[in-house]
């Protein structure tokens, strides 16, 4: 009986979609906006390849192999660049995750509320710190007090193969060990964020428990934290790799650029990072040169999009809170 | 004994009142050992903390610890000073970072110095000659044409993140966090690589803002996305059961409630782009001059000025790359801070609320 009035004219359609022109409109838009994020890495992903393309087929992998870099023969190799990124990003990486977990640490789990705000603002400050500043510093303020600690490393563990030099007349200003440092103040903060954000979501009812049957810190910490936290640091980690490999100027007046590759002398005045060789042989060169300078940026690209996507994926599946 | 008793029952307490002295002697007793050896050794001050200020108060911490808790307070202890003692080694550096830069700025800086421009200024001239202003005036002019371009874009980015139902939006979060670690220089070789290809588009300012165009916008994005998650899904939910259509909903409901948090996203992107220095090297023609126009002919901005001056080796030309420094930190400075007490209001605001 009161199906018919159940069955009564539906006088509004009723949707999932927007249905009003107004309404498409403003999903259009911002669906474009979104769908224009994949169009720029496309866009930067075409252009470098269509200008780098000839130099890149001309030298295949020795491209990023070889070590020769020759305009004169139109040799382009970027070999001592790429591995002297990496020897600064993973040398940098040693030095700042220790302390931006323990900074971190110390703001969650130590501090009272009030210096633990500022704290995190100081942080936060320091990763607004533009690069070229943090480059000025490092040649003139730290990069000489940090040539004295290389010299003391030197001269007490020299033994060891990754502290030697083949002679300490060039001095031990401009080596990779200072641009680690240097890369090492820059990516602090964007661990210490990550890292900071994982422990503060952490569930305080577990440490407390874990306090409560009679933990101490430490066990606390390599019982309950560590393992919990562990993956989102690693995320956090790499987003700061990802930023290391990508440094330039910074990085560009700290280090003595060098096609003689150094593989794992830290102390030594000579080294690579593809960003500041871009940077510093952009100046005066050819059109050609210009070209394999792009195949540089180009392979530098697709090195940090590939770490920063994967960062970014572990970082967001540490934090589920996060999704909507 | 009746005062270490009342405390061993309060395991509450993190330490004991007997045991407060001997904490703070451990903290003091290595300074003056820090001092006496680095003047007597001749050891570098900064080398002196690291292998005897660090090793002294680690090995006193874990005595203490011992003394009061058993063998494990020693590694409370060790993990409390390992922990002070790397962060407080970082604010160190921070400190040292802002103090070089506003003690050498201050050297450089008078009113001249922030309004007169580069021209006829040679690397010895006088710091009494000569200044930034144009520089200035080059870093206003490309960052505000990069914020015309990335602000629109990114909150639309952040909308579409937030009120859409759309299933890629977990890959679009991605993808704008990954480009938000471009690295600088590649954004400026993209923009490079237009300018090789298309005759008609020159190395000017609006090349140098569209260079900043894909650093900018990623943060935007990111912190409108955090902005407009704020705002509780009831009030859209209930103007949309009003009958608002969405659009609506957006500029009347949610854009008002999240404003603070929106300008809060501006302010951070403008502090992100306005010191990045190699994408404007590689799209801009240095100038001395003051030039008023952003698409035709070199502009000078702050941090090609700085790496301009960078490498001198005249301590004149080295003041005028800190002065610039110091006006950059003082932009940022107020970028940040800005951004800061927004947000700070904001969170008052919803605790009042509660």
């Amino acid at each position: 009986m009161s199906s018919k009035q159940a069955s009564a004219e539906v006088k509004r359609k009723l949707a999932a979609g927007p249905l009003s022109l107004a309404d498409r409109f403003f999903f259009g838009t911002t669906t474009a906006a979104a769908y224009f994020a994949f169009v720029l890495v496309i866009l930067i992903l075409a252009f470098l390849l269509v200008q780098s393309f000839p130099i890149i087929q001309r030298q295949g992998f020795d491209f990023v192999l070889g070590n020769i870099w020759n305009p004169d023969q139109g040799i382009y190799q970027l070999g001592p660049m790429l591995w002297g990124s990496l020897l600064i990003a993973i040398f940098g990486i040693v030095i700042a995750t220790p302390m931006a977990v323990a900074l971190a640490y110390l703001i969650v789990f130590l501090l009272p509320k009030r210096p633990a705000t500022i704290a995190t603002t100081l942080v936060d400050l320091l990763a607004a710190l533009p690069s070229v500043v943090i480059g000025l510093w490092g040649l003139f303020t730290f990069g000489p007090t940090a040539a004295g600690w290389a010299e003391t490393l030197n001269k007490y563990l020299g033994f060891i193969p990754l502290f030697s030099v083949q002679s300490s007349e060039n001095g031990f200003f401009r080596s990779p060990f200072i641009a680690s440092w240097i890369v090492a103040v820059m990516i602090i903060p964007i661990i210490t964020s990550v890292t900071r954000e994982i422990f503060s979501q952490l569930d305080r009812d577990l440490v407390n428990g874990a306090l409560a049957l009679g933990g101490s810190r430490l066990s606390v910490f390599r019982r309950v934290i560590f393992p919990t936290s562990a993956g989102g640091v690693v995320g956090g980690v790499l987003l700061g790799l990802g930023r290391a490999i990508g440094e330039t100027v910074a990085i560009f007046y700290v280090l003595n650029l060098s096609l003689d590759i150094n593989w794992s002398n830290l102390l030594e005045p000579r080294g690579g990072a593809i960003a500041s060789w871009i940077l510093a042989k952009f100046g005066e060169s050819s059109p050609e040169e210009k070209q394999a300078l792009m195949a540089a940026g180009l392979v530098l690209f697709v090195v940090t999009l590939i770490i920063n996507f994967l960062a970014s994926f572990i970082v967001n599946r540490s934090q589920p809170w996060r999704k909507n | 004994m009746s005062e270490s008793l009342q405390d061993s029952i309060k395991p509450w307490l993190r330490a004991s009142k007997s045991l407060r002295p001997m904490i703070l002697l451990v903290s003091i007793i290595p300074l003056p050992a820090v001092m006496i050896s680095a003047y007597l050794l001749k050891i570098d001050p900064t080398m002196s903390f690291l292998t005897i200020f660090f090793p002294i108060q680690a090995l006193g911490a874990a005595i203490i610890g011992y003394r009061a808790y058993g063998k494990r307070g020693i590694g409370d202890a060790l993990l409390v000073v390992i922990v002070t003692f790397l962060s407080i080694f970082v604010m160190v550096m921070l400190l040292s970072v802002l103090w070089s830069v506003i003690f050498q700025g201050f050297q450089a800086m008078s009113f001249t110095f922030l309004s007169q421009n580069n021209v006829y200024v040679s690397t010895t001239t006088s710091l009494e000659y000569g200044g930034v202003g144009h520089a200035i005036l080059g870093t206003l002019l490309v960052v505000a044409i990069t914020t015309l371009l990335a602000l629109p874009l990114g909150i639309a980015i952040a909308i579409y993140l937030t009120q859409s139902q759309s299933k890629v939006r977990g890959l679009v979060r991605t993808l704008t966090q990954a480009i938000s670690g471009l690295p600088s220089v590649v954004a400026g070789l993209f923009i490079l690589s237009v300018i090789a290809i298309d005759p008609l588009f020159q190395r000017s300012g609006l090349a140098g803002s569209l260079a900043l165009f894909p650093l900018m916008l990623p943060t935007i994005a990111r912190v409108a996305e955090e902005a407009l998650k704020l705002v509780p899904v009831d009030l859209r939910y209930a103007a949309l059961a009003l009958g608002a259509p969405n659009y609506r909903v957006f500029f009347q409901v949610i854009l008002p409630a999240a404003k603070s948090g929106l300008i809060t996203a501006l302010l951070l992107g403008l502090a992100r782009v306005v010191g990045e220095t190699a994408p404007l090297i590689l799209t801009l023609n240095a100038n001395n001059g003051t030039n008023w126009n952003p698409f035709e002919g070199g502009l000078a901005t702050l941090p090609t000025y700085i790496y301009g001056y960078l490498g001198s080796n005249y301590t004149n030309s080295q003041s005028r790359a800190w002065g610039a420094a110091l006006i950059l930190l003082i932009l940022v400075g107020i970028l940040f801070g800005l951004a800061r007490i927004l947000s700070r209001s904001k969170s008052l605001k919803s605790k009042a609320k509660k």
